[in-house]
């Protein structure tokens, strides 16, 4: 009979840390006396904080009889998500405070969310990444909800919360048939194959259910239509924790999982399963681009610009199907997270402090438009600055992260004889240059318009777009000691 | 005779089954798909106890169709919904496009099932789908999910307070 | 005669189906989300029959889990479906809709 090891508890220190901080948020509204709620950011972010170091200092190896396993990949994870739920609790702060809707809720259900992040990063059984999933979705949901005085926020969670549910359904009956033809859900079992050789259709069926679950998570097309739509609509400080942590630990099982995939069908070269993968990396990358240029509206963009970095990521998972480069293209995702990390909540932080001060939700169409920044960098030179570099960075232009993220994942997938797919992803970096370079236009060459308000900063907003921007210069020009900690995260996954 | 019997068993719990199913697809009043949904769940409870799973077949009357479906018609009552005509064009290419896509993926997953062969029973053991030996399971090689789903829980229930809360 | 694991698959399947056919077709918030149940249930089947089938109890296990998860997930969805119902008075999904291009 198996049993508890102090290792095992051990490994799953951070996603403890990261709950019990959430129960504590919880807590502090009941024994709150005063209306004071600014500690209540810093507790986030000493708890993301806690949780990341530890993710650091784990012991390697397989826990819970292998349905989990802390190793670099899983600390590389933790690390990623923490450092994303600090940035989000800090640009938070200010923004809610401005609406005077901060509440200990609101931080609880971030760490809540970061916790089944961080628990998603370890899942190495498709039962335990189910329970994770729900565990990140069903916060994120609640959060993509706050506010519900204006209707966006709720439209942008029902949107989100009926495909997220319909998105777990696939993958769950996905698993019910990779457990009948391998009989068990352990990505180490299933990595085998099917029990008998009649199960193999079965098997490819399940794991093509599991990998459309997943690619609902991560807005990959034609599973994206939901994105666009609960990004503009939930409130931008989430919106943000959204695009980032997700999408971070979202990738972190799809690749554990596809490798398990590969392994099962045998080998990435004659199997059907890399070939539907490029197809919906190839249309990731066109759609997300394509439709990111013609938005007016700055927000909704940032949107289709995580999908079009949806598609250079599964760009990257592709190529780590072929075991000679698996470790340079696996280690290209993780570092393209962490950048893509710090440069998308940078922008939406500063999209939220540029929003208008009224009831959210019913703010005028044009809320986001891209005449709101027209003129910004005399106004506010800091904040027009800050912009710059997280375009830059997303727009993949030397010497920022977004560059030498790009660099990792095309030269994987160079390696790994995907060169026309590097070739689409070449030519969609250049075409959304277009669109991240026109923000930065409008900040410095266009006039501002009458009455333009300047927008709300705060000391906190100010640290988090600092950090941001320290993190994404810092990525871009001295990224060896982050490029060498994802090396080590991607050498130990097989 | 008595040979026949598992199949008249199960052919007297799938066949209402799969009508109920159609009933909660097709039920133009929310309050007839749920009842529906209930009555799926009862005979889906009565093919659990064909494949010896007493315990969820159990778990499956009272969770489900006693607490869950139970909060579903609360709501339906709570928002006072009235069926509404749905003779949309739109709407009609959608269900040919949802009717298409699951023929797709039914005859998929058909294929793949035919293709496993004649899969045949192993033979279980007198404890098999007992509280007993599922309660072992659970506390022991599932400890993982178990510990991660009373997070879940909470998670559903703070997420439940903040997003039908009155005010913020 | 006892009937093989296919005709459980089989109905397992025929529900999954039923339920899609649900979650793209129909347009009332309340229907959509039982029909995503109908799905769950589908899965559920299906890991109770390959349960019986390899004479393992892991299955009943994740059936279990599977419900609490349907739990948590019903009170979430219910209350989000009260907050649209809230701001829209209604639950259809094209009326809910003003997030556009």
């Amino acid at each position: 009979m198996p049993t508890v090891s102090s290792q095992d508890v051990l490994a799953l220190a951070p996603v403890a840390i990261l709950a019990l901080g959430g129960i504590a948020l919880l807590l502090s509204e009941v024994f709150l006396t005063s209306g004071k709620r600014g500690y209540q950011a810093f507790l986030t972010v000493l708890f993301a904080a806690t949780a990341g170091l530890t993710a650091f200092g784990a012991t390697p190896g397989k826990v819970f009889a292998g349905q989990a396993t802390a190793d670099a990949f899983s600390a590389f994870v933790t690390i990623t998500v923490s450092f994303g739920l600090a940035l989000a609790a800090l640009v938070s702060a200010s923004w809610l405070d401005a609406r005077g809707a901060e509440r200990g809720e609101f931080y609880a259900l971030s760490l809540f969310a970061a916790s089944g992040m961080s628990l998603l990063g370890m899942a190495s059984d498709l039962l335990v990444a189910f329970v994770a999933i729900e565990i990140m979705s069903l916060s994120t949901y609640a959060l993509a909800a706050w506010m519900r005085r204006g209707k966006k926020p709720a439209e942008a969670a029902f949107k989100y919360f009926i495909l997220g549910a319909f998105s777990s359904a696939l993958l769950l009956y996905g698993t019910s048939l990779v457990f009948g033809a391998t009989g068990s859900t352990l990505l180490s079992d299933v990595a085998r194959g099917p029990l008998q050789a009649g199960g193999s259709a079965l098997l490819s069926a399940g794991l093509v259910l599991v990998a459309a679950g997943l690619a609902f998570k991560v807005a990959a097309v034609p599973f994206h239509v939901w994105t666009p739509d609960v990004y503009e609509g939930a409130p931008t400080p989430v919106t943000a924790f959204m695009a980032a942590g997700v999408k971070t630990a979202a990738f972190a099982i799809l690749a554990r999982t596809v490798l398990a995939a590969y392994a099962a069908t045998g080998g990435a070269a004659d199997s059907a399963f890399p070939r539907v993968l490029a197809v919906l990396a190839l249309l990731t990358m066109l759609v997300g681009n394509l439709f990111a240029v013609p938005q007016r509206s700055v927000k909704r963009m940032l949107a289709y610009s995580s999908i079009a970095h949806a598609g250079y990521l599964l760009l990257g998972v592709l190529a780590a199907g072929l075991p000679a480069v698996r470790e340079r293209a696996l280690s290209g995702v993780l570092f393209y997270l962490a950048s893509y990390t710090a440069s998308a909540i940078g922008a939406f932080a500063v999209v939220g402090a540029l929003e208008s001060n009224g009831q959210p939700g019913d703010e005028p169409a044009d809320a986001w438009d891209l005449e709101r920044l027209a003129g910004l960098s005399r106004r506010r030179p800091l904040l027009a600055f800050a912009m710059t570099v997280f375009m830059l960075s997303l727009a993949g232009v030397p010497p920022t992260a977004g560059f030498v993220a790009k660099l990792l994942v095309f030269q994987a997938a160079v390696g790994a004889q995907y060169l026309a797919l590097a070739v689409v992803g070449v030519l969609t970096s250049a075409l959304g240059a277009y669109y991240y370079l026109r923000v930065v236009v409008y900040m410095y060459m266009r006039p501002a318009a009458e009455g333009e308000p300047a927008g709300v900063t705060s000391p906190v907003l100010s640290v988090a777009l600092a950090v941001a921007v320290a993190a994404v210069v810092v990525l871009g020009i001295g990224s060896e000691p982050v490029a060498s900690l994802a090396r080590a995260a991607a050498a130990v996954v097989r | 005779m008595a040979d026949r019997a598992e199949l008249w068993i199960f052919l007297l719990f799938a066949i209402p089954l799969v009508i109920a199913a159609a009933g909660v697809v097709a039920a133009r009043n929310p309050v007839n798909a749920a009842m529906s949904l209930v009555a799926a769940f009862f005979f889906l409870a009565g093919i659990y106890v064909l494949l010896v799973a007493h315990l969820v077949a159990f778990l499956q009357i009272l969770v489900y169709a006693g607490a869950i479906m139970v909060v579903f018609l609360f709501v339906i009552m709570l928002l006072q919904l009235h069926d509404q005509d749905m003779q949309d064009a739109k709407l009609k290419a959608m269900q040919w496009g949802g009717i298409i896509g699951a023929s797709g993926v039914l005859t998929v997953v058909a294929l793949a099932i035919q293709q496993a062969g004649e899969i045949h029973w192993k033979a279980v053991p007198e404890s098999f789908g007992t509280v007993k030996a599922v309660g072992m399971l659970l506390f022991t090689q599932y400890l993982l999910p178990f510990e991660a789903t009373s997070l879940l829980l909470l998670v559903a229930i703070v997420g439940a307070v903040v997003v039908a809360k009155q005010r913020i | 005669m006892t009937i093989s694991a296919n005709w459980y698959l089989l109905l397992a399947a025929v529900l999954f189906c039923f339920g899609l056919v649900g979650v793209v077709s129909r347009r009332n918030i309340l229907v959509v989300f039982m029909c995503v149940e109908l799905m769950l249930n589908a899965a559920n089947l299906t890991f109770l029959t390959f349960a019986r089938q390899q004479g393992t109890m892991n299955g009943h296990a994740i059936a279990f889990f599977v419900i609490a998860v349907a739990a948590a997930e019903a009170a979430v969805g219910l209350a989000i479906v009260i907050a649209v119902f809230r701001t829209r008075g209604t639950l259809w999904m094209d009326e809910v809709s003003t997030l556009k291009n």
